[in-house]
């Protein structure tokens, strides 16, 4: 495992005494990240500004030196996945992989503030994963059983237990889903995902990295493979071209996410990706009520309250394989319906807007990261709706690949081979819905 | 919701079917190799463009049939007619809303494409 180095704290560093200074003097701030021409040649472009691809432009400078690297984004940065997400981080996954994994990424989360010098708000409010019926009852103890033998605290309580956590869920037997237990991960919680985003491109910035923005890449660039122009297994990687025009690289990685399967096609590697839609909402702000995060697989719906008193809400994918991202009356009248049934006191709140981000689903629930049958092409993409808990470990762990040319342990179990092998890694139980 | 054109209910609420996803042809169990079953399980070509894919009418005449969708405009061309088998490629080829096409479904008046 490679250890954390400071990051460059750059040209200014965050802090009360710089606030201080800054409150009297009246100075502008600085920009948090620069922009730069784009250069003809890289080691390394990364595709896809999020927080997969900034976090792994970060610690490829920070943990193994390698400072000529481009972010392309076809957007602004954190514009898809990565400011859509409901910004719930947690460990308690059912695979003994998937569990080491997001322990790695929970752990960067709660050092993250102090590496990256900025406040990311993080807030570790506990997770709780409620069970209506018996077979989800059993999940839960398998989970908790699974967490605890990898020393992560996570165990099933009881619904007066639930009830003291969380005041305003209705654990009485008359709902149609009653609550039963639940599943508790004190780990868990909440953070600003649009700081992790910043704050991995300021160090980023800070470290060498060119950022790009509104670049698109239309197309990667091959050499010697089986398919047309050079394409396919058996070439390699030479660079892409861009609306801005062509850079060449000899390693170009796939961090996208929604269209994941449509870059690496254009490098010839065909992948197991279908691109669901995914919807939130988030209501008005009232007087903090709700300390936990709270889920419910069966009604397929998750909930937590901001710091600033919102209430954000995130559901299933919707079953339509599409690139649309239109909202949908029966995703808000469903999940009205469901999150009533937890909470009946909650009926007079108001939504203030709803959203959908592009969900890459893979078929066991769990992604596709390391080398692919082209040269210098590698993925980090198939995050499907669990993307963002896992951006800085994936980040780490992308970055030591690329360093080191081998499949670092922790990736290993997600190879894209894994698929005609069969050895699949399924997450379904504890990632397609609980956040 | 999509209205989803099934050739015997005419257009239904998409909450009334069920997809199934891309329409693959199926490789011969005895013969495929490891790579072909694999790539008939799993890979999908998942373009922003137009697929073709099974449904499941499910509380309606219960018949899976298969039909166009682009997959970044939602729209659907082609709809199948009564009797069409499932996996035949051999629709009649009038755009789903369309002007002049009074058969088959008309799914697109209430989804304009983005």
């Amino acid at each position: 495992m490679v250890s954390i180095r400071k990051p460059n704290p750059g040209p200014l560093r965050y802090s009360a005494a710089t606030l201080a200074r800054k409150g009297l003097s009246g100075d502008d701030w600085p920009r948090v990240w620069r922009d730069h021409d784009l250069k003809k040649t890289y080691d390394v472009i990364i595709i896809g500004g999020g927080v997969h691809g900034l976090a792994t432009a970060y610690y490829l400078a920070t943990n193994h030196g390698i400072t000529n690297v481009a972010v392309l984004d076809k957007g602004y940065l954190g514009g898809g996945g990565s400011g859509r997400n409901t910004a719930i981080v947690r460990s308690n996954y059912l695979t003994p992989e998937g569990v080491a994994f997001y322990d790695r990424s929970l752990s960067l989360y709660n050092t993250m503030a102090a590496d990256l010098n900025i406040n990311v708000m993080f807030s570790e409010r506990g997770h709780m994963t409620l069970a209506h019926t018996d077979s989800a009852l059993r999940t839960m103890h398998w989970r908790a059983e699974v967490n605890k033998l990898q020393g992560i605290d996570s165990s099933v309580i009881d619904p007066q237990e639930v009830k003291k956590l969380a005041p305003s869920l209705d654990v009485t037997s008359h709902p149609r889903y009653p609550i039963l237990g639940a599943l508790h991960h004190p780990p868990g919680g909440i953070i600003r995902h649009d700081a992790v985003v910043w704050g991995y491109a300021r160090g980023a910035d800070h470290a060498g990295v060119h950022l790009h923005q509104k670049t698109e890449v239309l197309d990667i660039l091959c050499e010697g493979g089986e398919l047309a122009e050079g394409k396919g297994a058996g070439g390699k990687v030479t660079g892409v071209r861009t609306n801005r025009g062509d850079i060449s690289a000899p390693i170009v990685v796939n961090c996208t996410a929604g269209w994941g399967s449509l870059i690496s096609n254009m490098a010839g590697v065909k992948l197991p990706i279908v691109t669901h839609p995914l919807e939130a909402a988030v209501t008005e702000p009232v007087k903090v009520f709700l300390p936990a995060v709270v889920v419910s697989g069966s009604l397929h719906v998750y909930v937590s309250q901001t710091d600033r008193g919102e209430l954000v809400f995130g559901a299933s994918v919707d079953p339509l394989a599409t690139y649309s991202m239109r909202g949908s009356l029966s995703f808000t009248e469903e999940l009205a319906g469901h999150i009533l049934e937890l909470m009946p006191g909650i009926s007079k709140m108001r939504l203030l807007r709803q959203w959908a981000g592009l969900c890459d689903m893979t078929p066991d629930y769990s992604p596709i990261m390391g080398f692919t049958p082209v040269e210098g092409h590698l993925t980090d993409v198939g995050w499907g709706t669990y993307g963002f808990k896992a951006g800085p470990v994936s980040g780490e762990q992308m970055a030591e690949c690329i360093a080191t040319q081998q499949t670092p342990k922790l990736i290993a179990p997600f190879k894209l081979s894994r698929f005609e092998t069969g050895e699949l890694v399924g997450e379904k139980g504890a990632a397609a819905v609980g956040h | 919701m999509l209205l989803v054109p099934c050739p015997h209910c005419g257009p239904r609420n998409q909450s009334d079917l069920r997809l199934l996803g891309e329409a693959v042809p199926r490789p011969n169990p005895n013969t495929a190799t490891r790579k072909e079953w694999g790539d008939y399980l799993y890979l999908r070509e998942n373009p922003a463009d137009w697929v073709t894919e099974t449904w499941y009418c499910r509380v309606g005449c219960r018949q899976y049939f298969t039909v166009e969708r682009h997959q970044a405009t939602n729209e659907f061309r082609n709809p199948p007619l009564p009797g069409d088998k499932v996996g035949n490629s051999t629709y009649t080829t009038i755009t789903v809303g369309s002007s002049g096409s009074q058969r088959g479904a008309n799914a697109n008046s209430e989804e304009q494409p983005s």
